[in-house]
């Protein structure tokens, strides 16, 4: 090869280095993607016209699917994910984070928050805040969040003079009376039985042996699966079923039908999160409404005000493009005046701090005031660490509901905690404080 | 033209198809037995070779096992009443009554609909609440009967196998109804002279004729319940507690649930294995055609 043609390659090789590092620029676009569930999208949206018209040369363009995570997952294969992404509740955040596929927050959250005094960290509810978390570090983002608990018609209890049930006692006497009156007492969402899980089992294993005893089963200590306080509170769900209390049928139900026969007064109450109310907005009878109520509690050790919690986290993807952008557009939507104009919209409590703070709607009232007054709040964390573990739970629960035992459930669980525990590939958390 | 220009011209009218073929059908093939040897969990490059790791660990999986063992309760007794219903409706078909004509009209309705739609209209169907089968069983003085059929381990399976048979059976009625059409009518006559009439005409003459598309069936049929996947997904997810779970709403739940991609091709590639080996099975099976050795 002549030195010519060498030079020749060599210049080349430097005009397409010189192409490639133009590509690179960076960018003022920020590319959002988003869950488009109950909430849609609508909201980021506006938000995103709103920025935009207050940053000139900033371009802000929101894509949402209800199935948005099988979008997400090959372009982060691919490495050209969007800038931020609320991938939905179908997405491994973990798996994610493990992989080095999020960016870590925490600097940011030093930063000042948008327009308010205090860092943007500080802007946020603690607690909702360390549930993005992976050993210590910060790679999700809370904006709204929901309170699980149990719901029932105030409407329909008037009507035959029932009281909301405060403890397991109540629950059981007035089941009796719903029962005896030709409606089911309870109904859930057979199809996906982690309402069920966390709507009363869960609850009832930490009313009646504490935050130990929940905590032991999440961080999957030997034996707390088959604990004398989780055989009690699988013993209440047997002991619904054999009382008749639960509505024929539910356990082949989807999340919809089962609120849908909830509303129509098929069956008057039903465990789930405080979503239920814009979920089911648009199919809702005439003259039906909703009320929350804390789930009914046992006896026991544990703290009765204490309530579950989840939220649905944002994330910015390390390989996304204008990280600067992206932090600064998801400061503006967490800015406490967006933040309230969500609660309102949404009818769903958001992760800022006082953004509660508004009229609020009234099937917030009540969750809202469960999580003031709680001492407690602890969040279900095992089934986004171990999902293989929980399809087990879940199955567990679903053979429970159609005439299994609690024993049996809880040989399960614990041998299902058995394989993780034992598993070195599955990488091990522990629920923090 | 000579020998090697015709080569070359066959060659290149084949060339543009099997460069498709091959890019688009056996690179991603594979490319996916490639995939069945990492661990992989789907959000980002990051895989580990595990060697036939996701292999052994299948075979000590309880719930594959099950899956497996569905597929194949699907498939016998699935396929024994799809083929007598096709066959016995196939009979129905061939006069020129209003019967037969009413039948054709309506038989392959359930193939031109939706498969969303079947699911759910067998979903209202056992709904044990206000389901047809519910209303009807109770107006029948069988109200005791009545059971949670599609939410409970024990009728789940069945359940969703009527659907599917309800689904398949058209298809298959029409294709042996075109068999029996096809069949020489000398046979026939000569059958009816010889006195062989009726049940007996049916075993002894029209079945061994069938022949070549029993075969068709029944690879057909083979390859639909190892691949059923939105059926069942739709109207079970696959539950209550496993038990309509097929090997491809495990491969689902395995890859999008669990993120585990790897181990979820892996149930992809045994799938394969067994749906090529059953189809093998069959065609060796019915390698013989019996009119063949009449001739």
């Amino acid at each position: 090869m002549t030195k010519l043609s060498l030079l020749g390659i060599l210049a080349l090789g430097l005009v397409l280095a010189g192409c490639s590092g133009s590509s690179e620029k960076p960018t003022s676009d920020v590319e959002v993607m988003a869950f488009k569930g109950g909430y849609d999208i609508d909201f980021y949206q506006k938000a995103a016209t709103e920025y935009v018209a207050n940053h000139p040369g900033v371009k802000v363009t929101v894509d949402g699917d209800p199935r948005v995570w099988d979008k997400i997952r090959p372009r982060l294969v691919a490495g050209s994910p969007p800038s931020l992404m609320l991938p939905g509740w179908g997405f491994d955040q973990w798996a994610a984070a493990e992989e080095g596929q999020l960016t870590l927050l925490d600097t940011a959250l030093a930063t000042p928050a948008y327009g308010g005094k205090g860092t943007w960290g500080d802007t946020f509810e603690p607690k909702l805040l360390k549930l993005g978390q992976l050993d210590g570090k910060q790679y999700v983002l809370p904006f709204y969040f929901n309170v699980w608990g149990m719901w029932y018609d105030p409407g329909l209890f008037a009507k035959h003079g029932w009281t909301a049930p405060k403890t397991y006692d109540d629950l059981l006497a007035l089941s009796a009376k719903i029962k005896a009156a030709g409606i089911a007492p309870i109904t859930f969402q057979g199809k996906y039985p982690y309402y069920m899980l966390e709507g009363m089992l869960l609850p009832w294993v930490q009313d009646i042996g504490g935050m130990k005893a929940l905590n032991d089963a999440q961080n999957l200590e030997p034996g707390a699966w088959k604990s004398p306080t989780m055989l009690k509170a699988v013993g209440m769900i047997v002991e619904l079923r054999d009382k008749g209390y639960f509505e024929t049928g539910a356990p082949g139900l989807s999340h919809t039908e089962s609120q849908t026969d909830f509303l129509n007064g098929k069956a008057a109450m039903i465990p789930c999160g405080t979503w239920l109310d814009t979920e089911m907005k648009k199919t809702m009878p005439a003259g039906a409404q909703l009320q929350y109520m804390v789930t009914p509690a046992p006896a026991g050790s544990g703290d009765p005000t204490a309530v579950p919690i989840d939220i649905e986290p944002w994330m910015i993807p390390t390989d996304g493009k204008n990280h600067d952008g992206a932090i600064d557009f998801f400061k503006y939507m967490t800015s406490l005046d967006k933040a309230k104009q969500f609660v309102i919209e949404k009818s769903t409590l958001t992760a800022i701090k006082g953004s509660e703070k508004v009229n609020l709607p009234h099937s917030l009232e009540a969750p809202l005031a469960a999580f003031n007054g709680s001492k407690t709040q602890w969040s279900y964390e095992l089934r986004y660490w171990y999902a293989v573990m929980e399809t087990e739970i879940e199955n567990a629960l679903t053979q429970l509901v159609n005439g299994g035992t609690a024993a049996q459930f809880c040989d399960r669980c614990e041998a299902a905690a058995d394989k993780i525990r034992k598993d070195n590939s599955v990488k091990k958390h522990k629920v923090s404080g | 033209m000579t020998q090697k220009g015709r080569g070359w011209f066959i060659a290149a009218f084949m060339a543009p198809a099997t460069l498709i073929y091959g890019l688009l059908v056996v690179y991603p093939l594979l490319q996916s037995f490639a995939f069945s040897l990492f661990r992989w969990r789907g959000v980002s490059r990051k895989r580990t070779f595990l060697g036939l790791g996701n292999f052994t660990r299948l075979a000590g999986d309880d719930a594959f096992m099950k899956a497996l063992h569905n597929n194949l309760v699907l498939l016998v007794v699935g396929g024994v009443a799809t083929i007598a219903l096709s066959v016995a409706l196939a009979h129905g078909l061939q006069g020129n009554g209003r019967v037969a004509r009413t039948l054709r009209g309506i038989i392959l309705f359930p193939q031109i609909i939706s498969l969303v739609v079947v699911a759910v209209l067998w979903m209202f169907l056992f709904n044990p609440d206000f389901g047809l089968l519910t209303s009807g069983m109770n107006a029948i003085g069988l109200g005791g009967w009545v059971h949670n059929w599609i939410g409970h381990q024990t009728t789940a399976l069945g359940s969703v196998g009527v659907a599917f048979v309800w689904y398949a059976v058209g298809f298959y009625t029409m294709l042996f109804a075109a068999g029996i059409r096809a069949l020489p009518a000398e046979v026939q006559e000569a059958a009816e002279l010889d006195g062989a009439a009726g049940l007996r005409r049916f075993w002894n003459v029209t079945w061994p004729m069938l022949w070549s598309v029993k075969r068709v069936a029944i690879v057909h049929f083979t390859i639909a319940v190892m691949n059923v996947f939105a059926l069942v997904f739709l109207m079970t997810r696959g539950g209550p507690d496993r038990a309509t779970e097929t090997l491809l709403t495990y491969l689902y739940e395995s890859a999008f649930t669990h993120s585990e991609f790897g181990y979820a091709t892996a149930i992809a590639v045994v799938n394969f294995i067994v749906v090529m080996a059953l189809a093998g099975g069959i065609m060796f099976w019915f390698r013989r055609n019996p009119e063949g050795a009449r001739a």
